[in-house]
């Protein structure tokens, strides 16, 4: 036998084969007319840039949706899911292939492409998606995940694809069976069900059941590609065009801005409202539920939960499609009406009903683990906030602990009402610059921002004062603003007050830039989140830094020197708004190692997973119900490690888990340090004994 | 229902205790660095005031304060609150006035400004915390008043006026005019204002009269003609002294920590 010559006969058995094209005509444009309704809804939406920078877009779509990165963090998953989406590009090259050679005069299945590919490969796949079917059906069956959507559709659609792939080896096996393929041992799969049928059918039975297997495999697969678009295998579609679209810039810089002075509604409240691509989102949604799964308000009981955000209002767009491409037309003609006064705006997306409700939008942290966990990069995360504007901005509906906070930070600048310290009594006796009381500021290298949370909080204060200690010792050149300071106004802006954060970012830019600030090191993550991410809008461009970066770097380059090692285990919590929103896990754990003579204990949730200390997005000022408190969950991960230490890096998170810790360590001594502290500590501070001999907890 | 709110601006009482100082040649609270707020018990009536007008189905509400320039901050936060005039009374002279002379002005512009129905005040101001400005007020506007009121009612022509007593509380009728002092409660909590309302509280015109004005002669209520005087002014020196008590035996200890006691509680009475 002659490799090269090797093929097989095309549509053997089947008259008439030719009508497929008939019926192909039909399904692809029930296809397309599918997608199109999608698309079209879409369309509806505000403006919104995401086709710029192709370079980035092209590489996030190749490592994301066509590398399947995210997919692949979850192994289960990852394993049916690579078997069904690369099972999918095989079985559609190979279709495709078939009709090329069969219709067209180009003969390309044959020799060792058409044993290799279209018969050992395909063959391979073709099993790999009836296992991916059987493992996720396994899942939806017996290891029943909480976070997953327990649909018919869900098991139609897995159906579907058993038959199809099941139906495409039976017609093999046959053919190669009845006409004797000499090939047909390079079809293994089909080779086997061939001769397992000749056991117990006759040539003529397995003839006509070929026939009969081969229209409903067409069939069954025609049906599959009409019906695909108006379920959620529309995914295959809309998800890689959402990863394409995606918001570039990291989830510190994702929430959007607003033009006060020609805004007609502040915040949304409406699905029209929203842009495009946030319409995209709602539809790239493939209900995998991993936002959910990861989301901490959720895993500690409450009822946020951002799976079921996206669904929803996917449900509701497509509810209310017609209504919707009616406000985009008019919308588009200038015909839309302003909204009036008191009125309710046209389709609503806050409903008591819905999982877009009061209640849920204000328990988000906004720690973005949604987002790192979205496989298709959705943004639940900036919708959950232009929500709560609407409700802060337009309704003035909120909780109570937040308006103390909204109303403290418009008053006083800061988010801590009733605080009994000034921002500079934490450096008493440490003789530090104050920028207005210097000759020249600009002698001032540096401009250490103490923020809040770091002056104004008991606990704190020993961060803020042992960074100033260590910046003196290391010879920095820098200065602190004092009184000037003022909120950056980030938990304003979480909270949804969007109006109070621009106030106040244009003070402190203002102030900034009256001293020529060039250089920043902040102590807190959100202070520097604002900085890095949210002040260049403002036209506060600076080079800034977390103390746990330019401590580092001061270690590294030798201006700080370690001596006394820690001997205590420590475990490291990533602070969300240095973490997962700005990308900075290394530099705070290798100021611990400096300062620690044992390794890092690591909680299972650490780095990108990084589980939130509960304290974002204002939550930090809501009294949580006490059963369901995402600081005791967190302390609870630390303290499960068997640490002795909990280093932190962040105001906020020092605050909630030494809550947490206290509530939860039991006899245990289990401290929480920022890495500051560690550092000095670490580095000899003339204040205080030396770390791991004192007994902090 | 045309409702007049008196409010004040005053030294926010959440000052931490290290930014407290006192200015001693002027016998006063020093303003530097410390923010300014308007007083609670006024912004209770403010919200009071509101919410009568909601009830009575309409109405207008003004505002008004007798203070500095720097007082229109507090005068845009009830036009946020969405009072529907605001006017400032300038004083840019007379440094401590005291409750007769606040009455005086006010009571001067209240006439200028119109009829009112119902004049409100809070029950006394967070920095001194005389509680007398309203009598006053009511006394130079020729109104009945009532003091401790927490809720308004419109109650046929009349209002109906909730009073807290120290064991629970009265209701009293009254027909307008009327004066009422107002002191808190949960149902009169000051309201977040909108942020659309925050932004149009500034496009909002702003009435400034002065006294000339308002035909009130210096001499009635300037420095030197308070009815009052602050002769001293000061923080509170807190001393903490400890003693342990001796004795040799745990009883001896007992009775001589008895025989103390004894001696303080009879110094004091
Ligand atoms: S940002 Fe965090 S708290 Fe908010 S929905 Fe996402 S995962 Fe949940
Ligand atoms: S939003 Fe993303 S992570 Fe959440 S269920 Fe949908 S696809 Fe999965």
């Amino acid at each position: 036998m002659n490799m090269s010559e090797a093929t097989r006969e095309v549509y053997w058995n089947v008259p008439y084969h030719n009508l497929i094209y008939v019926f192909l005509a039909p399904t692809l444009v029930i296809m397309l007319w599918g997608f199109y309704r999608r698309f079209r809804l879409w369309k509806a939406g505000k403006p919104a840039l995401r086709t710029d920078r192709l370079g980035e877009r092209v590489d996030l779509f190749i490592r994301n949706a066509l590398g399947q990165a995210r997919t692949m963090r979850n192994t289960y998953a990852a394993v049916f899911h690579t078997g069904l989406y690369l099972g999918f590009i095989v079985l559609v090259i190979a279709t495709t292939v078939v009709a090329i050679h069969a219709d067209t005069p180009l003969k390309i299945m044959q020799g060792p492409f058409y044993l290799f590919f279209q018969s050992l490969i395909v063959d391979f796949f073709g099993l790999f998606v009836m296992f991916a079917v059987l493992m996720a059906w396994y899942r939806r069956g017996r290891l029943k995940p909480a976070k997953l959507v327990y649909t018919d559709e869900a098991n139609i659609l897995l159906g579907l694809i058993f038959v199809i792939a099941f139906t495409g080896f039976l017609i093999e096996g046959w053919r190669i069976v009845v006409t004797e393929d000499p090939w047909g041992l390079w079809s293994p799969v089909g080779y086997v069900f061939g001769i397992a049928s000749a056991k117990v059918m006759s040539t003529e039975a397995m003839t006509m059941a070929h026939r009969g297997s081969w229209w409903l495999h067409m069939a069954v697969s025609f049906g599959f590609i009409a019906y695909a678009p108006f379920t959620k295998m529309a995914h295959v579609v809309f998800s890689p065009l959402n990863i394409f679209t995606a918001n570039l810039d990291g989830y510190g810089a994702s929430l959007k801005d607003i033009d006060f002075e020609k805004a007609e509604r502040f915040g949304i409240n409406s699905l029209p409202d929203f842009t495009w691509k946030d319409l995209l989102d709602l539809d790239a949604c493939t209900e995998c539920g991993r936002c959910t799964a990861v989301c901490p308000a959720n895993t500690v009981g409450k009822e946020l939960s951002p799976r079921d955000i996206i669904l929803d209002l996917q449900k509701l767009m497509h509810d209310s499609s017609d209504e919707l491409l009616e406000i985009a037309a008019k919308r588009q003609k200038g015909e839309l009406e302003p909204p009036k006064d008191g009125e309710p705006p046209p389709i609503p997306i806050i409903r008591d009903d819905h999982a877009v409700n009061k209640e849920a939008l204000f328990q988000c942290t906004t720690c973005a683990a949604c987002m790192e966990a979205c496989p298709v990069f959705i943004e639940q995360l900036p919708k959950i906030v232009d929500a709560r504007r609407f409700l802060v901005m337009e309704e003035a509906d909120f909780p109570e602990g937040m308006m103390n906070v909204v109303t403290s930070m418009e008053q006083r600048q800061h988010p801590f009402p009733g605080t009994q310290f000034t921002r500079t009594d934490w450096a008493d006796g440490l003789e530090l610059d104050i920028l207005a009381d210097m000759a020249d500021p600009k002698e001032a290298e540096v401009l250490f921002w103490v923020g809040c949370g770091g002056a104004l909080v008991e606990r704190n204060r020993s961060t803020v004062r042992a960074t100033a200690k260590l910046l003196k010792k290391a010879g920095v050149k820098f200065a602190i603003l004092g009184r000037e300071e003022s909120c950056t106004g980030d938990p304003a802006r979480r909270i949804g007050n969007e109006f109070l954060f621009e106030m106040l970012a244009k003070g402190n830019v203002e102030t900034l830039n009256g001293y020529g600030v060039k250089q920043i090191v902040t102590s807190c993550p959100h202070c520097f989140n604002t900085f890095a991410n949210e002040y260049p809008q403002f036209g506060g461009h600076y080079e800034v830094s977390h103390h746990s970066q330019y401590l580092r770097d001061l270690v590294e380059g030798g201006r700080l020197q370690p001596v006394h090692e820690d001997h205590r285990h420590v475990t490291y919590h990533d602070p969300c708004y240095l973490g997962r929103h700005n990308g900075e896990y290394e530099a705070p754990r290798k100021v611990v190692a400096a300062s620690s003579r044992t390794d890092i204990v690591e909680m299972p949730k650490s780095g990108r997973d990084s589980f939130c200390c509960g304290g974002g997005g204002g939550m930090m000022y809501v009294d949580e119900p006490p059963d369901k408190r995402v600081n005791q969950e967190r302390a609870q991960q630390a303290i499960d490690t068997g640490a002795d230490v909990v280093a932190v890096a962040c105001p906020f998170c020092a605050t909630m888990l030494e809550d947490g810790v206290g509530a939860r360590k039991g006899d245990r001594n289990v401290s929480v340090i920022d890495v500051a502290e560690m550092l000095l500590a670490s580095v000899g501070d003339e204040e205080a004994p030396v770390a791991g001999e004192s007994s902090a907890g | 229902m045309n409702i007049l709110v008196c409010i004040k601006q005053i030294l926010d009482p959440d000052l931490p205790a290290r930014d407290f100082k006192i200015d001693a040649a002027n016998k006063e609270a020093d303003p530097k660095g410390a923010n300014k707020v308007t007083n609670i018990f006024c912004e209770n009536a403010l919200e009071t005031a509101l919410q009568l007008r909601e009830k009575a189905g309409g109405g207008k509400v003004t505002a008004i304060t007798y203070g500095p320039e720097g007082a229109e901050d507090s005068l845009r936060k009830a036009l946020a609150m969405t009072v529907d005039e605001a006017v400032l009374v300038i004083n840019d002279k007379h440094s401590k006035p005291d409750a007769i002379a606040v009455g005086k002005v006010l009571a001067a512009a209240a006439r200028k400004l119109g009829d009112f129905d119902l004049v409100m005040v809070g029950r006394e101001s967070g920095d001194w915390g005389l509680g007398q400005t309203g009598g006053v007020l009511a006394e130079e506007l020729g109104l009945p008043s009532l003091a401790f009121v927490d809720e308004v009612d419109p109650d046929g022509d009349g209002l109906k006026l909730q009073r807290q007593t120290d064991n629970g509380s009265e209701v009293a009728t009254v027909k307008p005019p009327a004066l009422v002092l107002i002191t808190n409660n949960e149902n009169n909590v000051p309201r977040i204002p909108k942020t659309r309302d925050v932004m149009m509280s500034y496009r909002k015109p702003l009435q400034k009269l002065t006294l000339e004005e308002l035909g009130v002669a210096d001499e009635a209520v300037g420095d030197g003609h308070t009815a009052f005087e602050v002769t001293n002014l000061y923080v509170p020196e807190k001393s903490v002294s400890c003693e342990f008590v001796q004795g040799d035996s745990l009883d001896e200890k007992v009775t001589e920590l008895a025989r103390r006691i004894h001696g303080i509680v009879a110094s004091v009475n």
